[in-house]
């Protein structure tokens, strides 16, 4: 059976000006990212601000067409954004965003507003179907009526969960779907996540900068740095033995209650993507690059003792003659 | 405590007759670092923005907060401006809009140091350029030229803790310092609050939803809920041995790093209640796995568990199992 969703080497190039009279600049938010998703999987995809990854959940989506590569869902390219074919197949794979309030419309009922994409889809909107959904997210049907200001955090983002759920997706891409909510609310949204996936054995992509959250509904993640993927693996392997040296700061930043802090401080700024180191992006701020790291950009392939895929020289070995 | 540096009694406000803190009690010593947790809405920020006088006209503040002996709440003008930014700092979530967009980030820092060391010029710019060292921004001496939109997130939260640090406060509170931050800079920036307090030895207030950045960088820690601090108890006990319902629920919602994962989270169910339609007695009772009838007839008070622990909740014992554990098989 072919995957779900197959993404071969996507690139997003954005135009810039720097200033006013400033020259144009060229942006790569994605450079070369190649992801898999097997049905009924959830793909968790890790990174922080400016890494890409939510640009890689719209290339996915089609919602923009990438500059190079291409995605396959369910065994076939994605259609042009706007064509007919494109709006078809939008009933199969649907977004959650991280805002839900800006995500809903504050002037329609949460009932019509879950109704819509029946309607758009000529699904046909019985009033059973928004009440059995609203019930599947953990919502009273009464909830119909009601309008965004009138509910929490979390139930907005339950409510944004039915809408997206009302077609039968095949495919779901959360982008920080919890960041916005309180603690104690992210737990309950993380279970529905968990059950809906479980349930419908829907393939998710999940995109989040906090790692607690990604292995926790995750089969696998990734980590992206600079528009690329520089590590992928189990949840648990990355988490517990990193290979790329920035998973090992992002692993070693997660706050350890109640552990002594022998954290890695990674040094420097996040990059900006419009000025990207050559070679390997992450090498100036990497505590053990190498001179091959300044020129040569690292592959993202299995390493040999474990078949963990990691895209750094050191961790693969590569660079020790170099180095020497 | 002896002599607290702060000590807040029985403080409360109110927006249009809606309660946003319901008595709030606390002591910060000197030196010491001090976490604050909560949901959105506790009151967390609204303690210490009353504290310094710098809510709005229409927040009705009534309780005591004591600098070192001195009332704030109701103090004439010349003082609380000795205090604010001298005595007590105070840093904020997203610096770039704390910062002035249109002046350099040196000259902020310098007018800080003539408000409260008066200090003008050359002398201005060369302490400006040790702040900026002490803080850890590179390249500083052209730093101090730049302008906020210039810096990265994380250079311009530095360039504020530089200006909180411009008055030699004795408390420096941060308000959700490192939110608006990438996981690594977050690293970075807690290095930091915990360097330059050893150094200066000033209190820390960290306020922030993240029980793991809390309890990793201070020694006590209070959590809020509704209005109240529910609990008080070292960081350490925190962990193994949290006290309320509350504390124990947000504890059991952070995702595990071990064990099996996909696993559901004991979540505390529902929401915050609403500010204006509070329950009665306990406010978290509506959501409490270990709620009784005793609960809705009164709010319970802060009251000892063990020394250097405190909880507000009307059912303690030691023998209680947690009231979120992990869910049963």
């Amino acid at each position: 059976m072919t995957a779900l969703l197959e993404a071969e080497g996507l690139v997003r190039r954005y135009e810039m000006r720097r200033g006013l009279l400033g020259r144009q600049v060229e942006l790569r938010a994605v450079d070369g990212v190649s992801l898999r998703l097997e049905r009924g999987e959830t793909l968790g995809l890790v990174g922080e601000s400016g890494c890409g990854k939510s640009t890689t959940g719209r290339l996915v989506l089609g919602l923009e067409a990438p500059d190079e590569g291409a995605v396959r869902f369910d065994g076939k390219p994605v259609p042009r954004p706007g064509s007919p074919a494109w709006r078809a197949q939008r009933a199969r794979m649907q977004m959650v965003f991280q805002d839900p309030l800006g995500a809903l419309d504050r002037r329609l009922a949460i009932g019509t507003q879950i109704a819509e994409p029946l309607e758009i889809h000529g699904i046909g909107a019985a009033q059973d179907r928004v009440a059995e959904l609203l019930r599947d997210v953990g919502l009273r049907p009464d909830f119909a009526a009601r309008y965004p200001h009138e509910l929490s955090g979390g139930q907005r983002q339950r409510a944004v969960l039915a809408r997206a759920l009302a077609t039968d997706p095949a495919l779901l891409v959360c982008d920080e779907p919890i960041s916005a909510l309180d603690v104690s609310v992210q737990a309950q949204v993380m279970n529905l996540l968990i059950d809906l996936q479980a349930e419908r054995r829907l393939t998710m992509l999940f995109i989040s900068h906090d790692l607690r959250a990604v292995r926790q509904v995750s089969h696998r993640i990734a980590v992206m740095y600079l528009g690329r993927i520089v590590e992928e693996g189990e949840p648990d392997a990355v988490l517990r033995d990193p290979a790329h040296p920035y998973a090992q700061a992002l692993v070693s930043a997660i706050p350890q209650p109640g552990k002594a802090a022998v954290r890695q401080v990674l040094q420097g700024d996040p990059p900006n993507p419009a000025a990207r180191p050559p070679g390997c992006a992450f090498h100036p701020r990497c505590p053990v690059a190498v001179v091959a790291c300044r020129h040569l950009v690292p592959e993202l392939k299995p390493r040999a003792s474990d078949g963990r895929r990691v895209a750094c020289h050191v961790a693969q070995n590569e660079a020790m003659e170099t180095a020497a | 405590m002896a002599d607290p540096l702060v000590r807040i009694a029985g403080l409360r406000v109110e927006f249009d007759g809606i309660p946003a803190l319901r008595g709030v009690d606390f002591e910060i010593a000197s030196g010491e670092a001090v976490g604050l947790v909560g949901e959105s809405g506790c009151g967390k920020s609204v303690t210490w923005l009353a504290a310094l006088g710098l809510l709005p006209g229409k927040a009705r503040v009534t309780g005591s907060v004591e600098l070192d002996g001195q009332e704030l709440l109701g103090a004439p003008m010349a003082v609380l401006d000795r205090v604010r930014g001298g005595q007590v700092a105070m840093i904020f979530q997203d610096p770039a809009s704390s910062l002035n967009p249109v002046h350099r980030v040196g000259r902020q820092v310098a007018e800080a140091l003539r408000l409260h060391r008066g200090m003008d010029g050359t002398a201005a710019r060369a302490e400006t350029r040790r702040l900026f060292d002490q803080v850890g921004i590179p390249d500083a001496a052209n730093r101090i030229d730049a302008y906020p939109h210039e810096l990265s997130g994380g250079q311009n939260q530095r360039v504020m803790i530089a200006m909180a640090l411009a008055g030699r406060p004795r408390l420096l509170v941060a308000d959700e310092p490192t939110t608006a931050l990438d996981v690594t800079i977050q690293a970075q920036i807690l290095d930091l609050l915990g360097r330059l307090r050893r150094e200066t030895g000033m209190a820390l207030v960290l306020i922030s939803h993240d029980l793991g950045v809390v309890a990793e960088t201070c020694e006590r820690v209070a959590v809020m809920y509704a209005g109240h601090v529910v609990e008080e108890v070292s960081s350490a006990r925190l962990f193994s041995t949290p006290a309320h319902p509350y504390t124990q629920g947000l504890l059991s919602a952070l995702p595990p790093l071990d064990g099996l994962p996909r696993q559901h989270l004991p979540a505390i169910p529902g929401g915050v209640p609403d500010p204006r339609a509070l329950p009665s007695g306990c406010a978290f009772g509506p959501r409490c796995p270990r709620h009784a009838a005793l609960c809705d007839t009164a709010v319970p008070p802060l009251l000892q568990v063990v020394p250097g622990q405190r909880a507000a909740c009307c059912i303690l014992g030691a023998d209680l199992p947690p009231a979120f554990g992990p869910v049963a098989a």
